[in-house]
């Protein structure tokens, strides 16, 4: 199995076209993999073994034809389970959705279907993405491979873990306030939130349309950019989506030191406060050395909003989520059991909402309700979507004299498991650093630091300007080549 | 000040919502939205009276499309996954009795 553990999608690829190993071979040692570790960690909720090996199969027939294959191809993926693939299951970790099969592919599979990538199977995670530990998920709580008392962050949970124990080259996740970022600080693997509207959201299971976005997961910067390159660009589908031509953009891959070398990175004042661990601390000091070392120009710069980050996004997200949720009726979807008795419609809404959802998704969905109630509207909703503004022309101001922003992802490393679960409010404090980013829009990247005064990772935040991925994805490629 | 949401309040937002609570977990999310509230405090003192609210993710303005026709998911796809259907139609309980 050691071979599994140092694949990236560069050297699978390379692999392949010097015929070291099949497609069809790495995908059943992957399956034999996951059926013993994943006993431990608890990242899959569903495995697509007989497709995938069909489809890698596929793969290592081009290659045998001499055919031209693309980076993705035979590549074996995880995939969160808010994304849709048809055919498979697709629960968002609800048991509103637990038979739920999708009839359609999400915009992104539909992408990486046309590069012949390999779907493992779906992941766990946070009930309809509403977490920052997994734990919320109706089905299972995954482990932190570094550690399995303590939790892989979340809502991608599983998706980080799977990478970061060699169930999947790479994973995609989604992030609306740090679901990507703060599990891959926590499991050490490499994870991008995309500029919003940098990637389809069509098929995505919503939770909140205008801070959500899918993003990768990687073992290295340079995966991360493969896979997010081939996920980016316009899908008519997809309303809020911008064609940006991402995919010929060779910056994405090939960064220039003299360009990077010319970047200017802000350390924001409000991000570098008391209530960050040591560690944490230490570990984002390191990284600065170390980017300091490539050349990098740092300045202090303010961003002074923050503090009002945490309740504008709560009031915005919930407000969003509890319309999106609005769907999940019992009607068109499935039905659980206690909702079959029910005398006429409003009633079933009640059995099948009260019976399906979790604590997590009936408090948000209850919440929104409220803050778009008539009479707390203007106090909240409104109020809320002022703040945003200001939220966001804090960074405009900021990328005024700085290129890139660096910060911690969370203000800890990875708690335990049962630490925060039943304090909300010290669950939603995870996402601090993490927020703000959704609500302006903007693309930002964790990269596992090397230091650190624990054996558990931490992971250092890049925000770029809106499009400029190219930057953060620049900077960590040379950083990476920094620790070798 | 008292919270703005109190027993009755939580019971209406929890039909508007559709969600049936049970009294175990109505008075734990009561804690909690009180909390929760309480921390949205915050927001009061800051002016946002000329601030227009930022209503979404993204700078767009319209997106224009010609009006052709085009091809769309088929009919049929999804109606599996009914609960109950006759037909490839849907099958909803009686709205009024």
């Amino acid at each position: 199995m050691k071979s599994l553990h140092n694949l990236t999608i560069r050297k699978f690829h390379e692999g392949l076209l010097k015929k070291d190993f099949s497609a069809l071979e790495i995908t059943q040692k992957f399956f034999e993999y996951i059926k013993i570790k994943d006993i431990e960690i608890d990242t899959y909720l569903a495995l697509a073994e007989k497709t995938a090996l069909q489809e890698a199969e596929k793969t290592d027939i081009a290659i045998a034809k001499g055919e031209n294959i693309e980076d993705l191809a035979g590549v074996p993926l995880a995939i969160k389970d808010n994304i849709l693939i048809k055919g498979l299951q697709a629960t968002a970790a609800s048991k509103i959705l637990k038979n739920y099969v999708a009839s359609y592919d999400a915009g992104v599979i539909k992408r990486l279907k046309n590069q012949h990538a390999v779907f493992l199977g779906k992941t766990n995670m946070d009930e309809f993405a509403m977490g920052s530990s997994t734990e919320n998920s109706a089905f299972k709580k995954t482990k932190n491979p570094h550690d399995i008392t303590r939790v892989p962050g979340g809502s991608s949970g599983g998706s980080a873990a799977a990478v970061a124990a060699h169930m999947a080259i790479a994973s995609l996740g989604s992030d609306t306030g740090g679901s990507i970022r703060e599990p891959a600080s926590f499991c050490g693997v490499v994870g991008l939130k995309p500029t919003y509207g940098a990637v389809s959201r069509a098929g995505i299971i919503a939770l909140s349309s205008s801070l959500d976005q899918v993003g990768p997961f990687g073992k290295t910067v340079e995966d991360a950019a493969i896979l997010f390159k081939a996920i980016a660009g316009y899908d008519p589908m997809d309303a809020t989506s911008v064609e940006k031509n991402y995919a010929h953009n060779d910056a994405l891959l090939s960064p220039k030191l003299e360009n990077i070398k010319q970047l200017t990175i802000g350390l924001p004042e409000e991000y570098f406060v008391p209530g960050t661990s040591k560690e944490v601390t230490a570990a984002i000091e390191e990284s600065i050395k170390k980017l300091k070392s490539l050349g990098l120009r740092f300045k202090t710069i303010s961003l002074p909003h923050t503090k009002y980050a945490l309740s504008c996004y709560y009031i915005i997200m919930t407000a969003e989520a509890s319309s999106n949720l609005a769907r999940f009726d019992g009607v068109r979807y499935s039905r659980n059991e206690k909702a079959d008795d029910a005398t006429g419609l409003r009633d079933l809404y009640l059995k099948q909402r009260g019976a399906g959802f979790g604590a997590e998704a009936k408090r948000r969905s209850i919440l929104g309700t409220f803050v778009l109630s008539s009479g707390y509207y203007d106090a909240y909703y409104e109020k809320a979507q002022r703040v945003r503004a200001l939220i966001k022309n804090d960074f405009d101001e900021a990328f005024k004299s700085v290129d890139v922003i660096l910060s911690p992802v969370a203000p800890t490393q990875a708690f335990t498991i049962g630490e925060k679960v039943s304090d909300p409010l010290a669950m939603y404090l995870s996402d601090i650093f993490t927020i703000p980013v959704n609500l302006a829009g903007l693309p930002a990247i964790s990269i596992p630091t090397t230091s650190n005064l624990s054996s558990l990772p931490v992971g250092f935040q890049l925000i770029g300007k809106k499009w400029r991925e190219e930057d953060l994805l620049g900077i960590g490629q040379f950083y990476e080549k920094l620790e070798l | 000040m008292a919270s703005p949401i109190n027993k009755t309040t939580l019971t209406h937002l929890a039909k508007l919502a559709n969600i049936e609570l049970d009294p175990k977990e109505e008075e734990k999310l009561l804690k909690d939205l009180i909390e929760i509230l309480d921390y949205f405090k915050e927001l009061e003192s800051l002016d946002t009276k000329n601030i227009a609210p930022m209503t979404g993710g993204t700078d767009l303005a319209n997106i224009f499309r010609e009006d052709n026709e085009r091809k769309s998911t088929d009919q049929g796809a999804g109606t599996e996954i009914f609960p109950e259907s006759k037909n490839g139609f849907l099958k909803v309980p009686p709205v009024f009795n």
